[in-house]
This record gives structure tokens, C-alpha cells and sequence, in this order.
């Protein structure tokens, strides 16, 4: 069997992003690889563990994604097919691509992010099933082969969960809950140089091209409650503004 | 176009995997095991489930070979989460270096490999009640007996020395022959007659371990000799040149954390209806943490190349043990200053910092004996 996933690299979330000349700059800014893809990519592995076969990690973006690429070598991942493309490419067209090097791959399924850390898109995982013709489940929070031919797998809705059973091959995207991704080890990392990473040159023309970028600036409301007088209403009308308005209880 | 400071791939790796081992696993625990004063096993065992404990033993035998470099890279991520911690990790390496220097393949098997198949240390065991920085004044005694030695003494200080698989013991079988009388012996852990007792009140450093060793008649078998007789002193001081570049890189990465911790205060912190950070007086504490922290961070790699390329480089393990450790005792002081009254409190991470990083001045041969050492490099030379 072969489990593949696909991956990006994206800001660190604590990275403090600057506009230049109207793009985001990435320069001087850490970057990892991206959450919830991380979450398929110990998917893969795991699936790999304990039904043998590979697990393969892809990836379609400039050529700084080959560290995302490592990492995922690092923890685990047999080798990598790095598409190589700098600049903005959207995810219907990056699915395009991908899909024709994972229908050569033939794998038993695909894995990849539910969203993306930094463009907060959900499409990926949709567009590849697309491109391929295959199912998807969203949202995945549990795994299960059945054979080689089909999976079981439960995955969030807004108001709670779905079980469904789905033949293979099919695509998956990943949910927080879905797994515990281990580190990469450093024997790993010593190990990644030897494991195959193969270079795949892209001239992609991205359908949907970036203008212009802003980054989204809020004014604090500097809303100061006066819990010095009547404390017990100072409180209830902090639980209040934070369940209705801040809506965070 | 010889000078190059680009890291290779691994070691970007490396210091990745590390940052976020210590962001996640150190960081959060530290303030605990500080308040404790207990041996954190589940950060150790978790550091030897990522490979980053003992990772100084050669692949041959099972462990991973880092060069200096790396091991600075290492040094200066897992500080920045607790210098305290990270001396557990960093003593054992000192524990396992005099086998590398002078232990027979054999022996290196026989000792290093163990340390790579569990969440397992090593300690070094030179310092005495009455010896500190006069090292050739030992007093530990070994008697040749039969096939071995008998021990009897005792030693201070000893970091790891009641957890370790073998401490190296430093002890003399001729005390007027001074530094020329020394051996060097491997004693494992649960030999009849030897005892660790656990030392507490330290200022500073608490999450690791320090004992008192004792020894009384204690038979240790001649095949734990390393090198020969007479040996052990300069097996000592060579190991002490090798290792007082981690404790240089230690010092960075607290160095860095008082950095951080300074900027982010200072930027949030408001007096007179600004915040802190844009009063110049506060600038130039900020600026002087990051002109020490680079400059040290700098000459630590160096001294960490020279030994990678096995050129003479203890005056430099010297100069970058002392300044890196002289100047992140003054950033943390500085952090703490400009905290104000909430840096003098717990509740925030700088106070531990100024009192981590005070041992790194003395332990490994105070400051003071690193100036004797370069100024020996300055007149011999």
C-alpha cells in the first residue's frame, strides 16, 4: 500500500508578518511546516506502521518547501516528490498539478491539511479528489482501513460528527483530535539526507493572480470595566460581553 | 571565500527540532522543577526519545556523532527553555567525553553504548571538598589491589552523580606526585562501596542534580582504567577544553532568553503613557543584551569550528566559556532591571534566568581560571 501526503510550509504562528511593496515579506520569518498537514503526514506514517507499504510526502510550492519536505522525512516519511513553483499558485491550480504526479503515484490514499495555516484555505483536499475523481472526506478525525479497497472514517460537522465508509482510493483532510504528530528525531534527521527527494521543475500559471496584500488591523476597544464598587455586577457583565460579544464562552 | 557561517540542512534541522523540544517540553516545566528542585526524568526521557540526549557518542556506537557545532547549536536552544536542565544533558556529555579522549574501543563500547539504548547519563567526577579550582590537589586515593583499585574519598559537586550509569572519578595512587600521580576510573553505577548523596539549596540550577560522592573501599576493576596511570589530570584538563564550549553555548541561549523576554516586556509594558521600549534608557539595556549575545554567540562557534578541525583551540573554549557566561549574567540582570519589581518575582522567568546563569561562571573552572588559562596562552606563546 502507499499513503501519500500532501503538504506546504507556511509562517510559524507566532511570525509577525510586514507588507512590502503590497505582498506579505516573508523575510526574517520562521517557517514550519503547517499544522494540520503535519496531522496527515503522522497519518501517513502511522498508516504505513501498521499496514506496511510507504509513506511518500508531496509537496507543490517554491523551492523553500524542501525544509517542510525534511521535516516530514525526519519524522518518518519514506521520501518526497517536491513540485517546485515559486510564487502564488491558487489551490485549484496547484490540485491540477499534483493530481497528475499522484495518479502516477497509484496510492491507496492521499492526506493532507483541513486548512491551511496561512491562507486559511480549505480547498486543497476538495480539489484534489476533484482533479482526481475520487472521494473526499473533510475533517477527518479517525482512520480505518478495511482492505485495501475501502475505509471507514469519522469526520466533523459543525454541530458534530459523521461515521462513513468510502472505497478506495480517496482523499482525506485532517482535524485537530485526528492524532499526537511526534517530532521529528535527529537519527531521523540524519537519515532524511539519505531518503529520495525527488525535484519535479513546474511552470505553473496560476488561475487566480495576488494584486494586492493587507494585513487586517483592529483597534483594541479599550473597554475598561469598574470592578471597585459592585464586583459581583463588574463580573457578571464581563461573563456577558465575553459570551455575547467576544463570543468566547 | 573560506569563511562560510551558513548552517548545513541537518543542523537547520536540528536547531529546529530542538527550538520546539524546548519551547514545548522545557519551557513550560522549568518554573516546576526550579521550585522542586527535582530531576525532570520525563524531559530526559522525552530528550532521548528525540535522539538529542548523548548524542555526542559516535554512530559506531550508537550514538549520533555530533561535531562541536552541533552540539552549540543544541546547547544554545535547549538553555534558551532552562539552563538547568540543560546542564543534565550537557555533564553527562562531560561524563562521556574523557571515555572518547582516552577510553580503548572496548571500553567504549563496554561504557557509551548503554547511554544510547535508555533515557540513561553520565557524570564526571573531578571536584573535591578541598579542591575546586586546584584540581591537582586531589585527595581521592586509589590502591592498586589485585586486578583493580580500591577507592577511598570523596567528591562535591557532581552533577548527575547519583543518577548516572558511571561516573569518571579523578583520584590519585601517589598524592606527592600531584597532577602526575592521577588515574582516571570508571565506576558504575551501584559499585559496593560507593554513595551519592544529593546536595540541596542551590541557588540556581535546580532541576539538575548535583551530589556529594563517597567512597569507602570501594574495588573498581583495573580493565575501568582509562588511558594509564599518571594520565588522569591531563585527561581531566582535556576534557574541561572540550566541554566549556557547550557551557559557552548554554550561556547564549539564556543570553537570548533575557533578550526576548525584555523586548516583549518592554514593548507591552506602559510608564508615563508610552511603553518602556521607547525610552532610550531601556534601548541601550536591549542594545547591549544583543551586542553580547551576538559577539558570543560568534566566538562560540569559532571556538566550536577550531575543535571540529582539531586545531588548538583551548584559550578559545576559555574566552567563550568566561565572556558568554559574564555576558548573559548581564543580560539576565539587565532583563530583571528592566522588569522592575515584576522581574524581582517569580511569577515572571527572568529572576531564574540571573540565577541559572550565575553557575556558569563558576562550574567547568570559575572565570577566574579561564583568565589564567588565556593569559598561559598569551605568555606561552
Amino acid at each position: 500500500m502507499k499513503f501519500i501526503a500532501v503538504l506546504r510550509q507556511v509562517p510559524d504562528n507566532e511570525a509577525k508578518l510586514k507588507i512590502e511593496g503590497g505582498q506579505v515579506s516573508l523575510g526574517g520569518v520562521t517557517l514550519i511546516l503547517d499544522g494540520m498537514d503535519e496531522w496527515a503526514v503522522e497519518e501517513v506514517i502511522r498508516l504505513k506502521e501498521a499496514h506496511g507499504g510507504e509513506a511518500v510526502v508531496m509537496a507543490l510550492g517554491p523551492e523553500r518547501f524542501e525544509e517542510a519536505l525534511r521535516t516530514a522525512l525526519a519524522m518518518g516519511a519514506d521520501r518526497a516528490v517536491h513540485l517546485v513553483a515559486e510564487g502564488y499558485v491558487d489551490p485549484i491550480s496547484q490540485a491540477q498539478h499534483l493530481a497528475e504526479t499522484i495518479r502516477e503515484e497509484a496510492p491507496t490514499l492521499v492526506f493532507t491539511g483541513g486548512q491551511q495555516a496561512d491562507w486559511d484555505s480549505q480547498a486543497l483536499g476538495p480539489a484534489l479528489a476533484e482533479a482526481l475523481g475520487w472521494p473526499v472526506v473533510t475533517w477527518t478525525t479517525q482512520l480505518e482501513l478495511e482492505g485495501e479497497t475501502q475505509a471507514k472514517a469519522k469526520h466533523d460537522l459543525d454541530e458534530g460528527a459523521e461515521l462513513v465508509r468510502v472505497p478506495l482510493p480517496a482523499v482525506f483532510t485532517s482535524q485537530q483530535g485526528l492524532n499526537e504528530p511526534r517530532y521529528p528525531t535527529l537519527p531521523g534527521i540524519m537519515k532524511a539526507k539519505k531518503k529520495e527527494l525527488r525535484k519535479v521543475p513546474l511552470s505553473v500559471q496560476s488561475k487566480v493572480e495576488v494584486l494586492e496584500q493587507t494585513i487586517q488591523e483592529r483597534q483594541r476597544l479599550n473597554q475598561v470595566i469598574d470592578g471597585s464598587k459592585d464586583p459581583v455586577a463588574a463580573a457578571n457583565q464581563l461573563i456577558r460581553l465575553l459570551h455575547e460579544e467576544a463570543k468566547v464562552i | 571565500m573560506a569563511i562560510d557561517f551558513t548552517l548545513s540542512e541537518e543542523q537547520k534541522q536540528l536547531q529546529a527540532l530542538a527550538r520546539r523540544f524546548a519551547k514545548e517540553q522545557i519551557a513550560p516545566v522549568a518554573a516546576l522543577y526550579d521550585a522542586k528542585e527535582e530531576m525532570p526524568w520525563p524531559v530526559i526521557e522525552k530528550l532521548h526519545g528525540v535522539g538529542l540526549l548523548n548524542a555526542v557518542i559516535p554512530e559506531e556506537y550508537g550514538g549520533l556523532g555530533l561535531s562541536m557545532v552541533d552540539e552549540v547549536i543544541l546547547g544554545e536552544e535547549l538553555a534558551w527553555g532552562c539552563m538547568g536542565i540543560y546542564t543534565i544533558a550537557m555533564a553527562s556529555d562531560l561524563g562521556i567525553t574523557p571515555v572518547l579522549l582516552a577510553g580503548s574501543s572496548e571500553q567504549k563500547e563496554r561504557f557509551l553504548r548503554k547511554l544510547t539504548q535508555k533515557p540513561s547519563l553520565a557524570a564526571f567526577g573531578l571536584s573535591e571538598p578541598g579542591n575546586g579550582s586546584d584540581a591537582a590537589a586531589l585527595r581521592t586515593r586509589a590502591v592498586k589491589s589485585g586486578d583493580g583499585y580500591i577507592l577511598n574519598g570523596s567528591k562535591t559537586w557532581i552533577t548527575n552523580g547519583g543518577d548516572a550509569e558511571f561516573v569518571v572519578v579523578f583520584a590519585t595512587v601517589n598524592p606527592e606526585a600531584r597532577h602526575k600521580g592521577v588515574v582516571a576510573l570508571v565506576v558504575d553505577k551501584g559499585t559496593p562501596g560507593f554513595r551519592a548523596h544529593k546536595l540541596h539549596g542551590k541557588m540556581g540550577q535546580r532541576a539538575s542534580a548535583t551530589y556529594e560522592l563517597v567512597f569507602e573501599e570501594c574495588w573498581v576493576p583495573a580493565e575501568n582504567l582509562l588511558g594509564q596511570e599518571g594520565d588522569g589530570f591531563k585527561l581531566a584538563m582535556n576534557t574541561l577544553d572540550k566541554t566549556r564550549i557547550p557551557v559557552a553555548a548554554g550561556s547564549v541561549g539564556v543570553a537570548r532568553r533575557a533578550l526576548e523576554e525584555s523586548t516583549k516586556y518592554a514593548k507591552e509594558r506602559e510608564a508615563f503613557g508610552q511603553p518602556i521600549a521607547q525610552f532610550q534608557a531601556v534601548q541601550f539595556k536591549l542594545a547591549e543584551m544583543l551586542m553580547g549575545l551576538e559577539t558570543a554567540r560568534a566566538y562560540t562557534y569559532y571556538a566550536a569550528w577550531l575543535t571540529d578541525q582539531k586545531l588548538p583551540q583551548a584559550h578559545a573554549a576559555a574566552i567563550a566559556k568566561a565572556y558568554a557566561s559574564e555576558i548573559a549574567f548581564d543580560a539576565a540582570n539587565q532583563a530583571i532591571q528592566i522588569h522592575g519589581g515584576f522581574g524581582y518575582m517569580q511569577e515572571y522567568p527572568v529572576e531564574k534566568l540571573l540565577r541559572d546563569v550565575k553557575l556558569n561562571q563558576i562550574y567547568e573552572g570559575t572565570n577566574e581560571i579561564q583568565r589564567l588559562i588565556i593569559a598561559r596562552h598569551i605568555l606561552n606563546s
